[in-house]
């Protein structure tokens, strides 16, 4: 059976995609999953240096579309610690246009008959890298965070892959990662709320992200958060991983009381 | 001579009708075309604000025109920004040329009904109605000739009336657009509105939109 190949998007940069990637491929590595993580954020990358792979690279994925590497499985970097986890890096010194979305489809179609999950993370914008990224996913996780302008982009997002989905009848619904976000701050009404957010976006809620420092630590560490046992995102990631496996998982609680709010949420629509 | 033309002028008006085919320009059968077409530019030239832009139908009955008289009619629209969208609406009652499969799209196309959220960067279109089951997102955008009705929150651009029907109306359990629009006169969401609860209803009153609990 052919992998799952899920692309991680956002439309406004800066709110996560590669850190969820990160976490996630790490968190199904952990589980036993044969990961590769696909950095098409080409000119700009950076999925390397979070997981700490930055020196293994030789070969990048316009490398490999062009021909210049002798297979993909060269291309690829694998991870020191989980020997099933592995990233397809994306080129520094090229440009969104070095690829093609059809160039995308090949390289994924061929790594989803190796891998259990293929992660895709995808560029800020909704020019060619987006195209690029999404060309060749069948499932969108979209991450935004809790601020007005994210939360639009967001929305524009959905909408493109929902385009793209009437198209591509692999495409499944997307679902949504809300990132960085801050109770103390929804409670005093200084922030948007998860039912604020929800409602607009109306789409499935993946999972909710804190604010947590560990991630700037982990981040610059090289070692995905996850991997933090006292970290709370971390756990909200290893939450994720669990329900992208088919678990049912409640949502944590970061304050008293809305938990049962996400809960309906999550059944409700 | 001049106070007589005038005089005449006035006595003879055109008349303009929203029909449920859009708005329609009704030329009668009897006196000459030109002397239509003059009634025709002096009425817009008087409404300039009103007319301004659109596809229109033209009922002529069953007076033939020639292609010059054609083009002057297409000239002067063009000169209030309108075009003809096509002729006699109303003979098609009488003689269909269409086979009966399209009419029957065509009358379903008379309401769209969406269900689903119309997100920032979508256009939703009808030349007609549109019914939307969810909401209408910051950056999205619904226009219809007819009337817009959604069963939700508008916080997007809607535009009813596209075709110039001042009748048409917007309702919405929320409204707290972007911008409103119907037939050609704008609206925005004063400062600061706080977003009421329970269905509102927008239509035109005098010369501007209004807003109200439905
Ligand atoms: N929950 C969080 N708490 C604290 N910091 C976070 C959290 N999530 C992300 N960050 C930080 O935010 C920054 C941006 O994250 P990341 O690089 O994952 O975003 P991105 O969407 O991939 O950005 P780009 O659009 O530039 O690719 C990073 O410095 C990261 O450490
Ligand atoms: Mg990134």
């Amino acid at each position: 059976m052919a992998g799952r190949v899920i692309v991680v998007t956002s439309g406004k940069g800066g709110v996560g995609k590669t850190t969820t990637v990160a976490n996630i491929g790490t968190g199904l590595a952990l589980q036993q999953k044969k990961v590769v993580m696909i950095d098409t954020d080409i000119g700009l990358r950076n999925l390397d240096v979070v997981m700490g792979m930055e020196s293994g690279i030789i070969y990048d994925v316009v490398d490999l579309a062009e021909g210049e590497c002798r297979s993909t499985r060269q291309s690829l970097v694998r991870n020191r610690r989980f020997k099933n986890l592995f990233l397809l890096p994306a080129s520094q010194t090229r440009n969104k246009d070095a690829i093609t979305p059809e160039q995308m489809r090949e390289i994924v179609d061929e790594l989803k008959e190796e891998f259990d999950y293929v992660l895709i993370d995808c560029p800020a914008g909704i020019e060619r890298g987006f195209d690029n990224a999404v060309a060749a996913a069948s499932e969108a996780i979209v991450v935004t965070i809790p601020e007005v302008p994210a939360v639009r982009d967001a929305d524009r997002i959905i909408g493109l892959w929902l385009n793209a989905k009437e198209k591509d009848k692999e495409k499944k619904e997307p679902v949504l990662v809300l990132n960085r976000l801050r109770p103390d701050m929804v409670r005093k009404e200084e922030m948007l709320g998860v039912d604020d957010i929800n409602h607009t976006l109306a789409i499935k809620l993946l999972g909710i992200i804190p604010e947590d420092e560990e991630i700037i630590i982990a981040t610059n560490k090289g070692e995905p958060v996850i991997l933090n046992q006292h970290s709370r995102a971390g756990e909200a990631f290893k939450n994720i991983v669990r329900r992208l496996e088919g678990e049912t998982v409640p949502f944590m609680s970061f304050d008293t009381g809305i938990i049962g709010r996400f809960w309906n949420m999550l059944h409700g629509k | 001579m001049l106070l007589s033309a005038t005089k005449s002028l006035l006595s003879d008006q055109l008349v303009f009708k929203g029909l449920k085919q859009g708005l329609t320009l009704f030329i009668p059968e009897e006196k000459s075309f030109a002397h239509w077409l003059e009634i025709l530019d002096l009425q817009l030239k008087q409404a300039k604000n009103f007319f301004q832009g659109g596809a229109i139908l033209v009922e002529i009955g069953e007076r033939k025109l020639s292609p010059s008289e054609h083009g002057d009619l297409k000239r002067l629209l063009a000169k209030y920004r309108m075009t003809i969208k096509s002729f006699n609406p109303l003979e098609k009652k009488r003689f269909n040329p269409w086979p009966r499969e399209i009419q029957k799209k065509e009358k379903q196309a008379e309401v769209l009904f969406f269900k689903g959220t119309v997100r920032s960067g979508q256009r939703l279109e009808n030349d007609g109605h549109i019914v939307i089951k969810g909401d209408v997102n910051p950056g999205g955008e619904v226009v219809a000739s007819g009337d817009i009705i959604i069963l939700g929150a508008l916080r997007g651009i809607a535009h009813a009336g596209a075709r110039g029907n001042l009748q048409a109306e917007i309702i919405a359990l929320t409204i707290s657009p972007v911008q409103l629009r119907i037939a050609h006169i704008f609206s925005r969401t004063p400062e600061g509105r706080e977003e009421r609860q329970g269905p509102e209803i927008a239509h035109i009153k005098g010369e501007k939109i209004v807003v109200q609990r439905l």
